[in-house]
């Protein structure tokens, strides 16, 4: 990359109205979101929409900055984010194992994946009541249904990250008389990292969706908990709240995906 | 050829071992009493309930309604998210204003729409209808916005250079071209919303349908009901993501 | 072959056009009533209040019975009264048998109904401990997993009970759940201890867990109250309508407070699901008149104050809720007189004491 000032007069220029535009792209990004909650704002005051339906933004805006300041907000984020950290930590290591042995083995492959792919036909929500009867309602079944979330989108995408990987690569391998985990850690797993950060950016979407789920069938906290607990009582608010931080998180998570893919690939670049 | 067909052959009795072996264990546990019938029924017991739903209580009926909802979820949220994702790629100014806050709302869990749509539509059909069309819109809005970005610029000069209208442009040019890419939002588009058709029957009020099913065996302690429904919800998500392949194959070959 | 096939759909547009017209003059009417419980296994029915009578003795069935035009539609809820709320707010339901909190967290939300006439007044709350808890008194819950469904007025009598016992909500872990699954958690002990009514008592009976407490017995003012909610614009639309609908719920509840009805009416709420004995002990000690009666008497009034001001003093509701408008006895009053029931039910004063006739 050149530096500011191996660039030519013209290029600066360029790249200034390049840095300008961006800005303004970003502020125009902002413009509907404002233009809504203005006219949310305006829909409330004047009475055209009815309480129920929707609370004041101010009176969210109210609510918000009383649950973070009691500490409530983030005790139930904390709870949800561990939930998620974990169960999706296990199914990615199940994931990753079992997509590679997959990958790597045809033989595995034939015996183990029919099983495999029969049982992820069922919707995670589809095995939280069999799960309930199991293990009961506990952090168990939380951390069971995210792992089981996280770990079919991670398996399918590695597995078939692995298997993309042009056998003339491998070939280049045998003759360089690499052993097998040279041959695994230096042609194999770079050659399947695109297809695996797909998998485990599927796997994270659908980890923190099924955390929500189990959260909003039983449980005591998290932010699906805060979910049902302002369903019941009609505060909108609360659910309103809980819904953007969710969302935040989950923003939150995918950056943080696309900036580790983006470092891993610059590495594996660099390293070639 | 040989060589071939024994391969398959092979490859076809291996992914048979397993679920044999864990078929044959099953029955064993229930034959043997190894397991507690409250964790792992009988093979016949589950048949049994399986009979009985269908015959007494209209387990038919039920997956109908779960379906019918689902499909018709499907296709409001298909029909909303090809013509969002057309009109948004295409118009500057819906690429510049609208997708921030598009990508912004969808990082929001899907499930945690439930409470919103719960108040904002009521008890009946169309909030769940609503909903499932809801995990449908999504992806297929995504994707065939970006297939449509991704559309080759020498396909776009055409198009200037041919003077189409904007329609025509649409038709002849862009939706060809994102075909592949809306093909695969199809296809997520499906398998999202029949969980969301079941994640509706668990969440909003009570009605006909699978996953009501799943709950009432949960609620009762019947694990052979609750096997049945989760088998049935499996056999449909099968079915729908083959439904889901052979609609894309069949959107590609018709491009080409 | 085109010309054909166009003459076939203005023949098809033509029919679907006199058939609504034809539809459109009798102008029929559905009458969504909502109900804030669901039987066992999800049955459409309830049991314990006069409303419950009035579903499954058809009473508004037969009170419109020789109107083809209006149908009856009733939906019962599992999600009790906040799915109602949800109702109400998408003018889903017309009338509705709503506990007290629900009622004033809908009022409290700007939702737009009347209450018509009392039923299911005087719920007794019980507690119920999952086998082997170690719980043996309220103070005991501290710490402890609790299920509650919130929202419902034995969520505020559960509060009410707590807070007489110096707990607050806050001290236990509690999970909401609704009827069948808290049934279902209690007997797998998912979770230590419950609020509840009759499902409960039925799980005693079956040996799964353990009633520790009920209010019944206790103070008066740890009851639950109940009613028959309208949703005012069906009210204001079809004034005639709501006064039917009204005379049939007290003809329900007349029948139900009749004494010698009493085996008759607990096979009736049978139907539900609960077995007879259960609804045999949750009206031990109650007479039938006591706990159907339909009457807005001062008791009733300022027993709904006071849930109000406890409920906002509770964080239950957030604002204040403006009652003196809501009750409407208008109704009922015109009912209680054209069936000459002026001394058929007891009004009892804000005192709690009977006020002479």
């Amino acid at each position: 990359m050149a530096t500011y000032l191996e660039l030519s007069g013209h290029e600066n220029i360029t790249n200034w109205r390049r840095f300008l535009r961006g800005r303004f792209f970003s502020l125009s990004a902002l413009l509907l979101p404002m233009f809504l909650i203005a006219l949310w704002w305006l829909a409330s005051a004047r009475g055209w929409l009815p309480e129920q339906i929707l609370p004041e933004p101010t009176y969210v805006l109210q609510t918000g900055r009383d649950m973070i300041a009691s500490g409530e907000l983030l005790y139930h984020a904390a709870v949800s984010l561990r939930r998620v950290i974990f169960g999706f930590a296990i199914g990615a290591v199940l994931g990753l194992a079992l997509g590679i042995a997959m990958g790597l083995s045809a033989r595995f492959e034939d015996y183990v994946k029919p099983t495999f792919l029969a049982f992820a036909q069922i919707p995670t929500l589809g095995w939280i009541p069999l799960l309930m009867l199991l293990v009961g309602i506990e952090e168990t079944l939380k951390i069971i249904i995210i792992a089981k979330g996280a770990l079919v989108p991670i398996t399918l995408n590695t597995f078939s990250g692995i298997r993309s990987v042009p056998g003339k690569y491998v070939e280049v391998g045998k003759a360089l008389r690499f052993s097998r985990w040279q041959t695994l850690r230096l042609i194999v797993l770079p050659g399947a990292i695109p297809s695996i950060f797909t998998g485990i950016r599927y796997g994270l979407t659908h980890a923190w969706t099924s955390l929500v789920g189990v959260e909003l069938l039983a449980s005591s906290e998290g932010l699906g908990y805060l979910l049902v607990w302002g369903r019941q009582m009609f505060w909108l608010d609360t659910v309103i709240i809980a819904m953007i931080v969710i969302g935040l998180i989950g923003f939150a998570m995918d950056k943080g995906l696309n900036g580790s893919e983006v470092f891993i690939q610059r590495w594996k670049k660099e390293g070639l | 050829m040989a060589a071939e067909t024994s391969t398959r052959l092979v490859r076809i009795r291996r992914g048979l071992a397993l679920p044999l072996l864990l078929l044959v264990a099953w029955e064993a546990s229930g034959r043997l009493d190894l397991m507690d019938p409250r964790f792992l029924p009988a093979i016949e017991d589950v048949v049994r309930t399986a009979k009985r739903e269908i015959i007494d209580n209209g387990l038919t009926g039920q997956l109908g309604a779960s379906l019918l909802r689902n499909i018709a979820g499907f296709l409001i949220g298909c029909a909303l998210g090809v013509s969002f994702g057309t009109l948004v790629a295409v118009t500057r100014l819906g690429d510049r204003l609208i997708m921030p806050t598009f990508n912004g709302l969808k990082q929001i869990s899907l499930l945690a729409w439930i409470p919103l749509i719960s108040v904002w539509f009521g008890f009946a059909e169309q909030a769940k209808v609503v909903f499932v069309a809801l995990a449908a819109f999504i992806p297929i809005a995504l994707n065939t916005y970006d297939g449509i970005k991704d559309a080759p610029a020498e396909l776009v000069e055409v198009g200037r250079a041919l003077r189409f209208r904007p329609w025509q442009r649409i038709t002849k040019i862009y939706l060809p071209s994102a075909l592949p890419t809306i093909a695969t939002g199809i296809h997520l588009g499906l398998i999202y919303s029949w969980l969301a058709t079941i994640g509706a029957e668990y969440f909003l009020a009570v009605g006909p349908g699978i996953g009501g099913l799943v709950i009432a065996g949960r609620e009762r302690f019947d694990m052979a009901l609750v096997m049945v429904g989760v088998i049935i919800l499996g056999l449909v998500g099968f079915a729908l993501n083959r439904l889901a392949g052979a609609a894309e194959a069949r959107l590609l070959r018709w491009r080409a | 072959m085109k010309r054909a096939f166009l003459s076939r759909v203005a023949a098809g547009l033509a029919l679907m056009l006199t058939a609504s017209a034809t539809v459109r003059a009798e102008e029929p009417l559905v009458i969504h009533v909502g109900y804030a419980a669901i039987g066992v296994d999800n049955r459409p029915y309830a049991e314990g209040t006069s409303a419950a009578t009035a579903r499954a003795g058809e009473f508004l069935e037969k009170e419109f019975a020789k109107d083809p035009n209006i149908k009856i539609e009733w939906t019962f809820f599992k999600g009790a009264g906040p799915a109602v709320n949800e109702g109400f707010a998408n003018d889903q339901l017309d009338f509705a048998y709503q506990g007290d909190l629900p009622s004033l967290i809908g009022r409290a939300n700007g939702l737009k109904t009347k209450y018509l006439l009392a039923s299911g007044a005087r719920k007794p709350l019980y507690l119920a401990v999952a086998k082997d808890s170690g719980i043996k008194s309220i103070a005991d819950l501290k710490g402890r997993k609790i299920a509650l469904q919130r929202g419902t007025n034995g969520h505020l009598a559960a509060v009410k009970v707590l807070e007489a016992h110096g707990l607050k909500e806050r001290d236990a872990q509690v999970v909401n759940l609704d009827s069948a699954g808290t049934v279902a958690a209690l007997t797998s002990k998912d979770i230590d201890a419950a609020f509840g009514d009759t499902q409960l008592i039925n799980l005693a009976a079956k040996g799964a867990a353990d009633v520790i407490y009920t209010t019944k017995g206790d103070d008066p003012r740890f009851g639950r109250n109940a009613g028959v909610i309208g949703r005012q614009a069906f009210i204001d639309a079809h004034p005639e309508i709501t006064q039917r609908v009204v005379d049939a719920f007290v003809k329900a509840a007349q029948w139900s407070s009749d004494e010698p009805n009493r085996p008759a009416l607990l096979e009736l709420w049978h139907k539900s699901g609960t077995p007879v004995p259960i609804l045999e002990e949750y009206f031990k000690g109650d007479t039938l008149a006591y706990r159907n009666s339909p009457l807005i008497d001062d008791l009733l009034v300022s027993q709904y104050k006071e849930q109000a001001a406890k409920s906002k003093e509770f964080g239950l509701i957030r604002r204040d809720v403006d009652l003196e408008s809501w009750f409407e006895p208008r109704y009922l009053n015109s009912a209680i007189e054209r069936f000459s029931l002026q001394n058929f039910w007891q009004a009892y004063g804000a005192d709690g004491k009977p006020v002479a006739s």
